[in-house]
């Protein structure tokens, strides 16, 4: 068995079923081995970035480890973006190249680049292989520690020759990887343990003696498989509650305390509650600066308290009274057998968080004008009405994405797929296919802007491709909106090298592709539209042309604080006159 | 009540930048030092010195470091590299003014 063989046998021991990549010179041992190999579904994206953000989105909406795999140069510098995106969203990702033989390392050869050194900064740790008998040992590894504690992408360069050597698992070294099981802090286990108790017992005082505690959660929730335990908790301690971007989904669709996503684009209600919180307990999230705006006035009046499963987080952006380094399950199954015994006495600080979100929320009226031009937030509520339970969204980056983040009532985390760290433009697509490939019988869409979807609009040969059923909105306003926006609002509204009007024809883009596509561009058409696409059995695109000038409210000014958030001042209907104008 | 961490310390605008000096032991590997390095230029702290020596399968590492953000930051960053086994705090030398 040779190092690609055993490469595909180590898949099959890991139930690593599909993989996502894209051939060429040093990496074709493995597309050798591939051939006649049943154990594992090799998904042919059309470019390389298209097979890391589909291994992404394959991660996020199972919660498995996504594969992909691409040659050398060219393929792995076109990886990039996507373990990117994968590592500043702790998505599981192991990353497979070629690498020019080993006597040709360093020569300049032909598609060599030195991929080890250039992806240090984006990977959780990587490889270069450089004997065969390693391998096996690094592949189990690499497997383990992508999905272990915070989980990241790992990266393993392969040179051609190792690929095509002769692998004895029997008898490889499995030196070097001693750390393979080690994921769990490095420090005493007993101490640990009396740290993480002394933690919860702090927790509990400074939580009986708040009048007005907070609670805050992100995409940790997701990553360490809380998300029972995170509800159980805020059900039972009946803590008002906010989320950010990933956090989005974490307490389900009924929580009565939630007050939904805070930071730039958050609601007022969610921004008002953290500036006015005594106590704020930060579970699975960093604290990013998307989320706390100007770090001095965030939270002022609060302590903070921060459990993660990731101590380098603590005291980074802000101070914390109490830190807990710790599995989320664990803390929060502790806090809530307490808040059960005893539960916190914070009626007035619950009605009072109420009525902000009553005022505060995103729950904008409907436009009733049936002739009147598509607005984003009108598209989505309508999309999250229509849309079942399950149904997963694959979000793109701009205006778009931020209005199904304050619109879209998520059930599940793992409903929403967003590129909340890099913000990669092109994510959407891609990703959405990755969940496709995971959850083959639920309905996932991607919802786009006109800009982000022409980043990786090679992924509808794809689609088709492989027949996927999954669905494409494009929210259309001829663009770069959320660009244009901060030009309108920060930059004397002095647009620059905004303007997509020359965008081609999206519906007839689809049908190149053999992808049925139906366009729309009134408000009575919304309904229609949805449900004509859902009624499809296979993929479709449905292309909605938007107002141009159209803006997501509320907005903090970049830098700025989340307490002088900016809300609308244009009336729709002025607006409405413009448009038509 | 909470602070926020601000990433440099300035009196009368002057940035006041501290010295350090952190004992690394991490597993030898090819790129180690570069990931190493790396992590302490990100994260905002510039090397003043460097020795590092081998020993069988391990490398110890001395980082003379200067910069003005906690130090403490810099020790959990380097903490999570897979290949790091400890990073320990030597005794604080004198602060520099730049």
């Amino acid at each position: 068995m040779n190092g690609a063989q055993h490469i595909l046998q180590t898949f099959q021991q890991h139930s690593i079923a599909t993989v996502f990549g894209y051939p060429g010179g040093c990496i074709m041992p493995l597309y050798d081995a591939l051939v006649g190999d049943v154990s594992v579904e090799h998904v042919l994206c059309r470019h390389e970035q298209g097979c890391a953000l589909a291994a992404d989105g394959y991660a996020r909406a199972s919660g498995n480890l996504g594969v992909c795999i691409a040659t050398s140069g060219p393929g792995a510098t076109n990886l990039i973006t996507g373990v990117a995106n994968a590592f500043q969203d702790s998505v599981p990702l192991l990353v497979i190249t070629g690498q020019v033989p080993s006597e040709l390392i360093g020569t300049d050869a032909f598609q060599e680049t030195d991929v080890l050194g250039m992806t240090l900064g984006i990977v959780k740790h990587s490889y270069l292989v450089d004997d065969a008998d390693s391998l096996p040992g690094i592949l189990i590894e690499a497997i383990t520690l992508a999905q272990s504690g915070r989980p990241g992408p790992v990266w393993i360069d392969i040179p051609k020759d190792i690929l095509l050597t002769q692998v004895n698992p029997e008898t490889a070294d499995h030196e070097g990887c001693e750390h393979s099981e080690s994921t769990e802090p490095r420090t005493d286990s007993a101490t640990h343990n009396a740290a993480i108790d002394k933690g919860i017992n702090e927790t509990l005082r400074l939580l009986r003696e708040a009048r007005q505690p907070l609670l805050y959660s992100g995409g940790g929730i997701t990553l360490a498989g809380a998300e029972d335990s995170f509800r159980e908790f805020a059900e039972h301690s009946a803590l008002p509650g906010v989320v950010t971007l990933k956090g989005i989904g974490n307490p389900g669709r009924h929580n009565p305390n939630h007050l939904g996503m805070l930071g730039m684009h958050g609601c007022r209600a969610a921004n008002r509650a953290v500036d006015e919180c005594d106590l704020l307990l930060v579970f699975g999230a960093r604290l990013d600066d998307r989320a706390t705006g100007k770090p001095e006035t965030f939270a002022p009046n609060a302590k903070i308290i921060h459990i993660d499963a990731d101590s380098a987080e603590f005291n980074k952006i802000k101070a914390a009274a109490v830190t807990i380094n710790a599995n989320l399950n664990d803390v929060l199954r502790a806090l809530t057998r307490e808040v059960q015994a005893q539960p916190l006495n914070i009626e007035a600080w619950q009605k009072q968080c109420r009525t902000w979100l009553t005022t505060g929320g995103f729950q904008a009226a409907d436009n009733e004008e049936a002739l009147a031009p598509i607005t984003g937030p009108a598209f989505v509520r309508q999309l999250s009405r229509i849309a079942g339970d399950d149904t997963i969204i694959s979000c793109d980056v701009g205006q778009h994405q931020m209005w199904v983040a304050q619109h879209y009532q998520f059930n599940h985390p793992r409903q929403h797929l967003t590129s909340g760290g890099l913000g990669t433009m092109g994510f959407g697509l891609p990703a959405a296919i990755g969940a496709q490939f995971a959850k083959p019988g639920t309905a996932v869409i991607n919802v786009a802007g006109d800009g982000s979807f022409m980043m990786n609009a090679q992924e509808l040969a794809t689609i088709r491709r492989y027949r996927l059923p999954l669905k494409i909105i494009i929210l259309d306003n001829q663009c770069l909106g959320m660009v244009r926006q901060q030009q309108e609002l920060f930059y004397g509204n002095r647009e620059s090298h905004i303007n997509l009007d020359d965008n081609p024809d999206f519906v007839a883009m689809a049908r190149a592709f053999d992808i049925p596509a139906l366009h729309i561009n009134r408000t009575d058409q919304i309904r229609r539209g949805i449900e004509t696409i859902f009624a499809y059995k296979g993929p479709m695109l449905l292309h909605v042309a938007i107002a141009r000038e159209e803006n997501v409210w509320p907005t903090v000014k970049p830098g700025g604080s989340n307490r002088d958030m900016m809300e609308n001042t244009k009336p729709a209907k002025k607006k409405t006159e413009e448009n038509a104008a | 009540m909470s602070q926020a961490i601000t990433s440099s310390i300035t009196t009368s605008g002057t940035t006041i930048s501290n010295r350090h000096v952190l004992h690394c032991r991490m597993q030898s590997e090819p790129a180690g030092l570069e990931r190493l390095c790396r992590v302490v230029r990100v994260r905002g702290f510039r090397i003043a010195g460097m020795s590092v020596e081998s020993s069988g399968e391990h490398f110890d590492i001395a980082l003379t470091l200067e910069g003005s953000r906690p130090i403490s930051m810099l020790q959990s960053q380097l903490l999570k590299l897979h290949t790091v086994g400890e990073v320990v705090l030597g005794a604080q030398q004198a602060r520099s003014v730049a």
